[in-house]
C-alpha cells in the first residue's frame, strides 16, 4: 500500500516537475487552422480518498497525451483495453472532466467551460459509441431518437424537421419505414446507422468514433466504414477513430497514435507508422494481427504475460515488463516523448541511445 | 446507396441494397409483447380477475344493490331471550326456576344470513354484504392515494437522489436510512391518540394516517429509483445525451424517467397489496376508519371484543378477512405478472 | 389501443403462432425426456476416418413471433485429430450448431428437430443398467461406441458433456465460478469423469494440465478466478477443457474477448495443444484471420445453412461462393491498399423469422441469376473436398 503512495506521489511529482515546460506550450498561441489541438492532456480518476476528500491514490488513465487535428481529417487511436484510449476520447468531448492539460476546439480553449458554456459546442463535437445495443434509448422511436437534437439546437424550423431527418437517413442508409420504428426492431449494424445519423444530426465538424465497428460483423463492419468515410468527404469531418484493431484504423486514418497504459508510445502519419514502426510495442500489436491467408506464416513478436493494471503501471518505461528488447534503463526511467522524424513522435530508449 | 466501382468483384449491382425481405418481416410491437407476456402466465390472470373484480364490487356494487346503505341500520326489530336460573333449596330439595325475560330490541342485529341480509347483520345492525362493498371502496382508494403519493415522493426525491449524487445524494439517502429505522406502528399509536384528542371526523382521520405512512413508506421507492437512474446514467445513450448537450430537465424527464416506468409500475403494484393490509392493520387496531363508516379492517375489529361473534356468528368477520386477502394476493399477482412482462432482459 | 401498423402481427396471429409451438414444444420436450434402451441411440459412423458426422441437422427456436429456424439443415464432419473452423456472422448458428452438439440448447423454447450428430465416443462398457463395467483387477474396460446425440435423452448425455466432448467459452470472466478456487474447480472435472478418482490425483491431474497451457500451477492453484487476468482465465478454462481428455474440443470464439496481443498468446497455445492432444478442435469465429491460422477444415454458414465447406486453402485461395469471397474482401488488411473504398456486401443479415424458399443470400449478392430465384441451390461439389452450395456452379456439377 504504501508503495502504491509513493509511486503515485513519484508520478504526481514528474508531472510537477513537467509544469514548468507545460506552461511554456499552454502559453503559445492557437493553431487557427486546427480543429482540434490537445496539449498534454491528463485525466485521473480517484480510486482512495481520505476521510477528508484528499485522494491518497488516483488511477492514471491518461497521462499526457498531444496532437493536432486538422478539419477533415481522421486520426486513429489504437491500442489494448486499459490504455486510455476511450477515457482519452471522452475527455476530449468534456464528457470527463479533463485533470490537466488544454483542450483547444476551433480556436477556442474549451478545457474550463462549465456545461452550460460547453452547450453551443456541443453540437460542433459528437461521439459515436461501440455497443450500438446501450447507446440508443429503448423507448423512443427512430424518428424521435434523430429528431430530438435537431429540435433542441433549433438546427431547421420546426416544420421541416421531418424532412430533414428524412434526408439524414437516406444518406446514412436507413430506409424511410423506420422512422416509426423501435431500436429493439434492428441488427447491429442498422443500430450503428441509427446512432451515425443522431450523431451527424447536428452538423458537427468533429466525431469521436470509440470504436465503432467493433461489436459488428466483418460485411457489415466494412459497411460502416465506407458510410463514415463518404460522410466525411460529404461534410467535411474531422475523425478521432478509437479502435483496438489495426487493420481498421489503417484502413480509415491519415495519422495513428498508438496507446499503452494511458500514454502516447508513438505518433505519426499512417505512412511513418506502417512503413516504418519505431516503437517495439507498434511493432509486436503489427504482428499480433492474425492473417487470414493460410499460405503466410508470419514471425510473431511474441509478447510475454498480461498487460499490467492502469491502475498500479510499471516503473520506468510502461512497456518494459513485456518488451522483448528491455535494458536496465527502461526498468528506472521512463523514456522522454520525442520527435524521431518530422512528424514521427516516439517513447523508447532504443530510438534516443544512439 | 453504396457505390462500388471495383470492377472485378462486382459484375452487376444487387437488385436491392436492403433486403426487401427484411421489411416483409413482422414483429409484435412493444406493447404486445408486454401484453402477451403478461398473460401468458395464469397467476396474473387469476390475479387481473380478483382485482378487477373486487373493483366492480365495491365501486358498482353499492349502484345495484341499493336495499341497505353503509350506514343504514336494520330496524325491523329483534326479540331477545334472556334465561335466567335461580336455584333455591328448600327442606334439602333443590328446586331451579328458569326464567324467560323477553326484550324487544330496536335493531335486528347479528342476525344470520337470510334473503333480506344476504350475509347477515353485524353486532349493531348494519347489513354485512353492504358494508363489505362500502369498506372496500374506502380501503382501495386510501391504497390507491397512498402508493400515488409515495410514489411521486420516490421518483422525486430518489430521482434527484440518483442524478445529481455527491452531498444531495447522501442527506437523501441518509434520511431514508433514518425513516427506515423507526418503528411504524408504536407511533401510529401516538398519532392517533393525538388525532383522538383533537377530534378529527372519522372518515378523514385515515387520510391523515395514509399520509403519515405515506411519509415513512417512500423510501423502497426512492431507493429503486435510485438505483435504477444509476444504473441508466451509465448507459450509453445518456452520455450520448450528455454529449448532444441536453438541459439536465429534459436528460431526467425525456430520458430516464421513461425507463424507469416498467419497475415502478411494477413496485406500485406491488405496494398496493401491502397498503391494502396497512390500512387493514390501522382499522383492525381501531386507528383507522371508526364506526359506523366500514373498512374491511374495522369489520373484523369486532371480534377482539366480542368472544361471541368470534365463536357463533363467522359471517360477521369472514367474508372481511377473505376480502382482504383476495385483494393482496391479487395485487401481488399482477405485480409479479409485470415485473416478468416489463423485465428488461427479456426485450430485443 | 396502439394504431394499425402492418408491420406488426396481429393478436389473432400471435396466439396462432402461441398454439402451435405449445404444440410441437410439448412432443419434443417428451421425446427429449423419455426412458429409452442405449439401443435407440447407438449408431455407426458413415466415415470412420470421422470423430462427429453432423447430418442435416435442424435446431429451432420457437418464439412468440414464429419459428427462427436458427439451425436448418447443417451437414459437417469433423475428422479425427484435426481443427474444423465455422465462420459466419453473427445470428449464422454456427453457435447453436456446437450446443446442439453439446445438447445445451436453452428448452422448451429451442429444440432440434431433426437430423443427426453422429459421435464417436471411447466410452466404458456398460451393463444393463447401464453402470461401468469393471474387470477383475478394478480396471475399467472402455470400448469405442457411437452415439447420436441428438437422440440421445437427456439424461443420458452426461455420457459424453466434459468427459468426451469439451467446451471453451468466449466469455472468460463468467464461465469460472467465482466463489471456489481454480484448483478446486480443476480438480471437479477429474472427480466426475474418472471413477474411483482420489483427491491428490485429481490435483496431480490439474497441474499437470495447467503446466500444459503454460501456467506454473503454484501460482494459481489456491487462486480466486478474479485475482487472474482475462488471457490467465482463458488458459484455465483451456485446461479444464483438456482436463478430461476429450476427444473433442468445441471452442467458441475463444479469443474474441481478449486483446490483440493476449490473442496471439492463446492462438499459438491452441496451436501447441493440438500437436499434442490426441483429438480435435471445433474452433467457432467471426474472425477469418483466427481461421486461417488455426484450421485445417473451414465450414463457411449463412443464416442457418453451409454455404460452402473445403479444406482451409480451398477456401482461402479459390473461394467459390459469393458470400465467401465478399466476407474475405470486406475484411480490411495490413497489406490492402486503403485509397479505394472498402468492398461491403450490402444489405443485411435476413431476419430469422419467415425465410424464404430461394437462396437467403439473394438479395445481398452480386452475382445472382434468374435461376436464384427459384429453389435454395443445393450443395455442389468442386473438388474431392470442397462444396458450394450456390446455382453459378450448377453446371459444375452436371459435367462433372
Amino acid at each position: 500500500m504504501a508503495k502504491v503512495i509513493e509511486k503515485t506521489k513519484e508520478l504526481n511529482a514528474q508531472y510537477g516537475e513537467k509544469q514548468a515546460q507545460y506552461a511554456e506550450d499552454f502559453a503559445k498561441p492557437f493553431d487557427t487552422e486546427a480543429i482540434l489541438e490537445v496539449r498534454h492532456l491528463r485525466k485521473t480518476f480517484p480510486l482512495k480518498k481520505t476521510m477528508l476528500g484528499k485522494v491518497t491514490k488516483e488511477l492514471v488513465a491518461v497521462d499526457d497525451i498531444s496532437f493536432k487535428l486538422m478539419p477533415g481529417e481522421t486520426l486513429g487511436i489504437v491500442g489494448e483495453s486499459g490504455c486510455g484510449k476511450t477515457t482519452a476520447g471522452r475527455a476530449i468531448l468534456k464528457l470527463h472532466e479533463p485533470t490537466g492539460g488544454q483542450i483547444i476546439f476551433n480556436g477556442q480553449d474549451i478545457t474550463h467551460f462549465n456545461s452550460k458554456q460547453m452547450r453551443p459546442i456541443r453540437k460542433q463535437m459528437q461521439i459515436i459509441f461501440q455497443d450500438p445495443y446501450s447507446s440508443l434509448p429503448p423507448r423512443s422511436t427512430v424518428g424521435g431518437i434523430l429528431s430530438e437534437p435537431v429540435q433542441v439546437h433549433k438546427i431547421v424550423p420546426k416544420a421541416q424537421i421531418k424532412e430533414y431527418v428524412l434526408d439524414l437517413m437516406e444518406k446514412c442508409g436507413l430506409r424511410d419505414y423506420y422512422y416509426e420504428r423501435y431500436p429493439h426492431e434492428f441488427s447491429g449494424g442498422q443500430r450503428q446507422r441509427i446512432c451515425i445519423a443522431r450523431a451527424l444530426s447536428v452538423n458537427p465538424k468533429l466525431v469521436i468514433c470509440d470504436e465503432p465497428v467493433s461489436a459488428l460483423d466483418v460485411s457489415i463492419q466494412a459497411q460502416i466504414i465506407n458510410l463514415l468515410k463518404d460522410l466525411q468527404k460529404q461534410m467535411n469531418l474531422a475523425y478521432v477513430f478509437i479502435s483496438h484493431d489495426l487493420s481498421v484504423v489503417k484502413f480509415i486514418s491519415d495519422k495513428i497514435g498508438v496507446m499503452y497504459l494511458g500514454a502516447m508510445m508513438e505518433f505519426g502519419t499512417k505512412e511513418d507508422i506502417f512503413r516504418n514502426p519505431l516503437h517495439p510495442y507498434t511493432k509486436a500489436l503489427f504482428s499480433a494481427v492474425p492473417n487470414p491467408d493460410p499460405t503466410a506464416k508470419m514471425e510473431r513478436i511474441k509478447l510475454e504475460g498480461d498487460i499490467p493494471s492502469p491502475a498500479n503501471p510499471p516503473k520506468g518505461c510502461r512497456f518494459h515488463t513485456r518488451c522483448p528488447y528491455a535494458k536496465d534503463i527502461c526498468k528506472c526511467q521512463a523514456p522522454a516523448y520525442t520527435e524521431v522524424e518530422p512528424g514521427h513522435f516516439a517513447a523508447c530508449h532504443l530510438l534516443t541511445e544512439e | 446507396m453504396e457505390e462500388k466501382n471495383n470492377e472485378q468483384v462486382v459484375e452487376n449491382k444487387p437488385v436491392d441494397t436492403e433486403a426487401p425481405l427484411d421489411k416483409n418481416v413482422r414483429l409484435m410491437s412493444p406493447t404486445q409483447m408486454v401484453v402477451r407476456r403478461f398473460f401468458r402466465s395464469k397467476l396474473s390472470i387469476v390475479g387481473l380477475i380478483m382485482v378487477v373484480g373486487l373493483f366492480i364490487f365495491s365501486f358498482f356494487g353499492p349502484m345495484i344493490y341499493t336495499q341497505w346503505g353503509e350506514i343504514e341500520l336494520d330496524e325491523s326489530g329483534k326479540t331477545e331471550y334472556a334465561v335466567s336460573t335461580t336455584t333455591y333449596t328448600v327442606n334439602g330439595v333443590e328446586y331451579t326456576i328458569h326464567q324467560t325475560t323477553e326484550k324487544s330490541l330496536k335493531d335486528n342485529f347479528l342476525s344470520a344470513p337470510s334473503k333480506e341480509h344476504i350475509l347477515g347483520t353485524d353486532n349493531e345492525g348494519y347489513d354485512v354484504f353492504v358494508r363489505l362493498m362500502y369498506g372496500g371502496r374506502i380501503s382501495l382508494t386510501v391504497s390507491f392515494i397512498a402508493v400515488f403519493l409515495i410514489t411521486i415522493l420516490g421518483v422525486i426525491l430518489g430521482g434527484v437522489a440518483g442524478y445529481f449524487g455527491g452531498w444531495i445524494d447522501n442527506l437523501i439517502m441518509r434520511i431514508c436510512d433514518v425513516l427506515m429505522c423507526l418503528p411504524g406502528v408504536p407511533i401510529l399509536l401516538i398519532i392517533s391518540t393525538i388525532l383522538d384528542a383533537s377530534d378529527i371526523d372519522a372518515k378523514y382521520r385515515i387520510y391523515l394516517l395514509m399520509i403519515y405512512l405515506t411519509f415513512i413508506s417512500w423510501t423502497g421507492t426512492a431507493r429503486l429509483v435510485r438505483g435504477q437512474i444509476l444504473s441508466l446514467r451509465e448507459q450509453e445513450y445518456m452520455v450520448a445525451a450528455e454529449a448532444m448537450g441536453y438541459s439536465t430537465a429534459r436528460k431526467i424527464f425525456k430520458h430516464l424517467i421513461p425507463n424507469v416506468m416498467p419497475q415502478l409500475i411494477v413496485q406500485m403494484s406491488l405496494s398496493l397489496g401491502s397498503m391494502i393490509l396497512y390500512e387493514a392493520t390501522l382499522s383492525y387496531l381501531n386507528l383507522g376508519v371508526k364506526a359506523p363508516y366500514a373498512a374491511w379492517g374495522t369489520m373484523i375489529n369486532i371480534i377482539s371484543t366480542n368472544q361471541d361473534v368470534l365463536q357463533n356468528h363467522w359471517y360477521v368477520w369472514v367474508p372481511a378477512g377473505i376480502c382482504i386477502v383476495i385483494a393482496v394476493l391479487g395485487f401481488n399477482f399482477v405485480g409479479d405478472g409485470l415485473r416478468d412482462a416489463l423485465d428488461p432482459k427479456a426485450r430485443r | 389501443m396502439e394504431k394499425k401498423n402492418k408491420n406488426y402481427l396481429t393478436g389473432k396471429e400471435i396466439r396462432a403462432i402461441a398454439k402451435e409451438n405449445a404444440q410441437i414444444m410439448r412432443r419434443l420436450e417428451a421425446f427429449k425426456n423419455r426412458i429409452c434402451d442405449e439401443s435407440e441411440f447407438v449408431t455407426t459412423m458413415h466415415d470412420d476416418a470421422n470423430i462427429l458426422e453432423i447430418e442435416d441437422l435442424h435446431t429451432y427456436f420457437f418464439t412468440e413471433q414464429g419459428t427462427v429456424k436458427a439451425v436448418n439443415g447443417v451437414s459437417y464432419n469433423v475428422p479425427k485429430n484435426s481443427v474444423v473452423g465455422i465462420v459466419g456472422e453473427s445470428g449464422c448458428g454456427k453457435s447453436v450448431t456446437s450446443m446442439s452438439v453439446m445438447r445445451l440448447i436453452q428448452g422448451p423454447t429451442g429444440q432440434i428437430v431433426d437430423g443427426s450428430i453422429r459421435f464417436k465416443a471411447y466410452d466404458y462398457q456398460r451393463d444393463e443398467d447401464g453402470e461401468p463395467v469393471a474387470d477383475e483387477n478394478g480396471e475399467y474396460r472402455m470400448e469405442e461406441k457411437v452415439y447420436d446425440i441428438a437422440q440421445m435423452p437427456i439424461h443420458e448425455i452426461h455420457r459424453i458433456r466434459g468427459k468426451q466432448i469439451a467446451m471453451i467459452f468466449q466469455e472468460p470472466m463468467t464461465s469460472l465460478n467465482p466463489v471456489f478456487t481454480i484448483g478446486e474447480q480443476l480438480d471437479e472435472v477429474t472427480l466426475i469423469h474418472v471413477p474411483d478418482a482420489t483427491k491428490e490425483m485429481a490435483k496431480e491431474k490439474s497441474c499437470e494440465m495447467l503446466r500444459l497451457v503454460g501456467i506454473i500451477p503454484e501460482n494459481v492453484y489456491d487462486r480466486f478466478p478474479h485475482e487472474l487476468s482475462g488471457g490467465m482465465r482463458q488458459r484455465v478454462m483451456i485446461a479444464m477443457a483438456l482436463a478430461a481428455e476429450p476427444r473433442l474440443i468445441i471452442a467458441d470464439e475463444p479469443t474474441t474477448a481478449l486483446d490483440v496481443t493476449i490473442q496471439a498468446q492463446i492462438l499459438d497455445l491452441l496451436q501447441d495443444i493440438k500437436k499434442k492432444i490426441d483429438g480435435s478442435i471445433l474452433l467457432i469465429t467471426h474472425d477469418l484471420g483466427v481461421i486461417a491460422e488455426m484450421a485445417d477444415y473451414v465450414v463457411v454458414m449463412y443464416a442457418g445453412k453451409v454455404i460452402e465447406k473445403g479444406t482451409v486453402f480451398e477456401i482461402f485461395q479459390d473461394p467459390r461462393h459469393p458470400y465467401t469471397i465478399g466476407l474475405q474482401k470486406s475484411k480490411p488488411t495490413m497489406t490492402l491498399d486503403d485509397s479505394a473504398e472498402l468492398y461491403n456486401i450490402p444489405g443485411n443479415v435476413p431476419n430469422p423469422v419467415n425465410m424464404p424458399t430461394h437462396c437467403y443470400f439473394k438479395e445481398r449478392c452480386a452475382k445472382c441469376t434468374a435461376k436464384c430465384s427459384g429453389e435454395y441451390p443445393g450443395m455442389v461439389q468442386v473438388s474431392p473436398t470442397h462444396f458450394v452450395a450456390c446455382h453459378l456452379y450448377d453446371e459444375e456439377n452436371a459435367n462433372g
